[in-house]
Formats: structure tokens, C-alpha cells, sequence
């Protein structure tokens, strides 16, 4: 049986990055049926709302098909570029929508694809998805929000301090110490 | 400013938020290939992902497959399949007998190849200390199935709410064309896919499904006999069925 659990565990995104290069409409499937309830948990949270969520899919799953011949890797991590993209669509519509201020996030440059490609598969593995949450479960209430306040909305330092009223320095100082305790949490295990 | 000022701030650049003049002391870093920054911002934004991929939440609804697949004229085309289904079977049929020849003849060979492969690579060992992690978890479910009948495809489901693992045994290897897909049967409402697999020829197999999974929610884990491309509902029987 071990041989087989070795092949389960190599079976990455890799091959399915190469078919959805060529196009292939059942690759796009795949891709939906792996990574389809992640995408959609993580923009509901994001916009609170079930049809925009779907309509904010749609637009994810498209973008990322039309966009994957730019995906310069053989075994590239498909599942974080298409987390990427999915948070850009959602703080997109946060922003026109005008449930947020503008920020300084690049839109553009967080969801290129190249980046992601020196990511592997295992960068989504579930025993680190778990840590993470973990982390930031131990993190205390104002840690917390502020970390959220930037991955879920894409807010900078300076308007998350404006947002929790808080002085700019006070802010960093919290995300310095969250990021830090998580780091030693989490050591090395997502490179691991 | 040097790579340990820097370091607080990899995760804030992995999002996106990260404030001048860091943001543009980092990015210089990173663009001269800085060997502290570099391999930093590979694991910040594993850790960033991660947070996406860690909400759980309510399944999509079913009509959103076929909606993302038809806006991106990506739904598989049926009539496809069986304009050329006799060329097809024949080709892989052909294929496999070669497949099956030549694998015999390199057996020992590929063994010994695969364990040294093994040997060298980190990947299989973080891939294993998931599996452990998932093993291990307290809120893992365990479920056996196929106790207690003539000859019933048999093995486990662990349960987590991270993704599902299954080991079986018994299962014959399936017909060209044809793989085996794994379902999430909800208590109430229509199963959702869960990955294609195959076994082996001796009827073992093992797939791991990555993805959120609902503990409250889900009856049951089944797998069908279905087309090698998979489909979006079940067209079979259940060949295995391990209720929770």
C-alpha cells in the first residue's frame, strides 16, 4: 500500500497546470472539483453575500483559465495563484462597492502568476492550512483583527489603524509581535 | 535596510499590504535574488495561502460547476466521446497490454529506482506527515466499510475537515475508460465530487481528497464506477458506501 500512498501524495498540480495550458475543458473541471469549495469559502467570507460569492467565482475560475499559458512552471502550486485571484476578485468588489477605503494593495502584482510557481502543491496541505489556523486562533482579539483586516480586506498598516482608531505605530507594533509569535509557531513547516 | 529588518514584513508583502519605503527595500531584495528574503517569501506565502484556503464555510451550490465551466466553454462536449469511443478503447487497450509487458519486464528494476527516489526526496516525507497529521487529528472520523459480505470492495475512510483519505482493497482495477470517483454525500442534497482514482491490479487503492469538508454535514462517502473524465453526478451504483 505504500508505494500507492507515495503516488497519491505525488500527484500535484502540475499535470493539471499543463492541461489547462492546452486548454482542456475537462481540466478546468478538475480544477473546480479540487479547489471549488475552497475558492467559494474564501470570497463568501470576504463579501458576506452567496450570489455575489458565485458570481466572484465565475469570474475566478475564468480568470485563471484565461490566464494560465502565463503560468511558467511545471509544477506549480495552481491552488494558491487561484486563492490569489479569488481574494483580488473579492477585495475588487469590496472596493467598488465602497464597503472599504482604496488601499495600496497591487491587484496586479498579488495574483501574477509567477510567484506561485515556485510554490508546490504542498503549500496547500491541510496540515498546514491547520497550523496557520491554529496561529491565528492563538493570536489575541486585536492581533487578530488586524492581521484580518489585511489578508481578508487588503487594508494597509495606516487604514487598519484608522479603521481600529488606533495610532499607526500601535498597529504595527501588534502585526510585528502577530507575525513573529506565528512565525515561531509555524517554524519552517510550510516549506518543509 | 537588511534582511532581518525585513523579515516581519514578508507575510504583509505576501498580501499585498505592505507600506514604502519596506515595501520597496524587500522588493529590491528580491529582485537581486537576496538568499534570506528569497526562500522567506516562499514560505510567507505558503502561510498567507493557507490562511485562504482555511475558511470553512457552506458547499457552493450544485448549478455553479456547470455555470463556471459553460462561461468558460470548457463543458466537455459528450458527443466527442462517443464519435471516437471505439478508437479510443481500442488505443488504450493496446497501450495497456504494452504497458503491462513492459512493466513486468522492468519491475525490479523500477523498484529499485523508486526506492532510491524515495530516499532522496523531501516531498513524500511532508506528504507523509500530512497523512499522519490526518491520522492522528482528534476530530478525524474513521469509518470501515465492506465488513461482512461475500466479496465487497473493503477498506477505511478517514474523515477530516481538511479532506478525506480512502484505502481499499478488494477493488477490481477499473476498465479502460473508466476510473473510479469518490463522492461527499451531504445529508441532505446531491453528492459533490471528490477525485478520480484507480486501483491497482491487484484491487488496492488509496486516494486523498484535498479539500474542505463539511463534519456536520456529510451522511456518507461513496465511490462509483464512472467515465475516466469524470462526471458531475454519479451515473452508477456505488461500489463502496461508507456512511457516517
Amino acid at each position: 500500500m505504500l508505494p500507492l500512498i507515495f503516488a497519491v501524495l505525488a500527484k500535484g498540480d502540475g499535470d493539471l497546470l499543463a492541461r489547462l495550458q492546452k486548454r482542456d475543458p475537462e481540466a478546468l473541471a478538475e480544477l473546480y472539483d479540487r479547489y471549488g469549495r475552497m475558492v467559494y469559502g474564501l470570497i463568501l467570507r470576504m463579501v458576506q453575500d452567496r450570489g455575489i460569492a458565485e458570481d466572484l467565482v465565475q469570474e475566478t475560475f475564468l480568470r485563471v483559465w484565461n490566464r494560465a499559458a502565463g503560468f511558467d512552471s511545471d509544477r506549480g502550486a495552481v491552488g494558491p495563484w487561484l486563492l490569489a485571484v479569488a481574494r483580488n476578485r473579492a477585495i475588487d468588489y469590496l472596493r467598488y462597492h465602497g464597503r472599504r477605503c482604496e488601499s495600496s494593495l497591487d491587484l496586479n502584482e498579488t495574483e501574477h502568476p509567477a510567484p506561485f510557481a515556485a510554490l508546490q502543491t504542498g503549500a496547500l496541505r491541510f496540515d498546514i492550512i491547520k497550523l496557520v489556523k491554529d496561529a491565528l486562533a492563538r493570536l489575541n482579539p486585536q492581533q487578530r483583527e488586524a492581521i484580518e483586516l489585511a489578508y481578508f480586506e487588503g487594508m494597509s498598516q495606516t487604514e487598519i489603524a484608522e479603521r481600529m482608531g488606533q495610532p499607526l505605530g500601535t498597529v504595527k507594533t501588534w502585526m510585528r509581535r502577530a507575525l513573529q509569535q506565528m512565525r515561531d509557531e509555524l517554524g519552517g513547516s510550510a516549506t518543509a | 535596510m537588511t534582511c532581518d529588518e525585513l523579515r516581519p514584513d514578508y507575510i504583509l508583502f505576501a498580501m499585498g499590504v505592505l507600506e514604502e519605503p519596506e515595501k520597496s527595500e524587500l522588493r529590491a531584495h528580491l529582485d537581486r535574488g537576496c538568499e534570506n528574503c528569497t526562500p522567506g517569501m516562499h514560505e510567507a506565502r505558503a502561510w498567507v495561502y493557507a490562511m485562504g484556503a482555511a475558511q470553512e464555510g457552506p458547499e457552493p451550490p450544485k448549478s455553479l460547476r456547470s455555470r463556471v465551466l459553460a462561461a468558460a466553454g470548457a463543458a466537455p462536449d459528450r458527443r466527442w466521446h462517443w464519435s471516437i469511443a471505439w478508437v479510443a478503447a481500442s488505443v488504450v487497450a493496446l497501450v495497456a497490454i504494452a504497458v503491462t509487458v513492459y512493466q513486468t519486464q522492468r519491475h525490479d528494476a523500477e523498484i529499485a529506482a523508486l526506492r532510491d527516489q524515495l530516499t532522496r526526496s523531501g516531498v513524500e516525507v511532508a506528504g507523509l506527515r500530512e497523512i499522519v497529521t490526518l491520522l492522528q487529528a482528534p476530530e478525524t472520523r474513521e469509518v470501515t466499510f465492506g465488513q461482512g459480505r461475500p466479496a465487497p470492495a473493503r477498506g477505511r475512510v478517514f474523515l477530516h475537515p481538511y479532506g478525506v483519505l480512502l484505502f481499499a482493497s478488494n477493488l477490481p482495477a477499473p476498465p479502460a475508460g473508466k476510473a473510479y470517483e469518490m463522492w461527499i454525500i451531504p445529508k441532505s442534497g446531491a453528492p459533490a465530487p471528490a477525485g478520480l482514482f484507480a486501483s491497482t491490479a491487484q484491487g488496492n487503492a488509496v486516494h486523498f481528497y484535498r479539500s474542505p469538508v463539511s463534519m456536520d454535514t456529510t451522511g456518507a462517502v461513496a465511490v462509483t464506477l464512472e467515465d475516466a473524465a469524470g462526471v458531475a453526478a454519479p451515473t452508477t451504483q456505488p461500489v463502496i458506501v461508507a456512511p457516517l
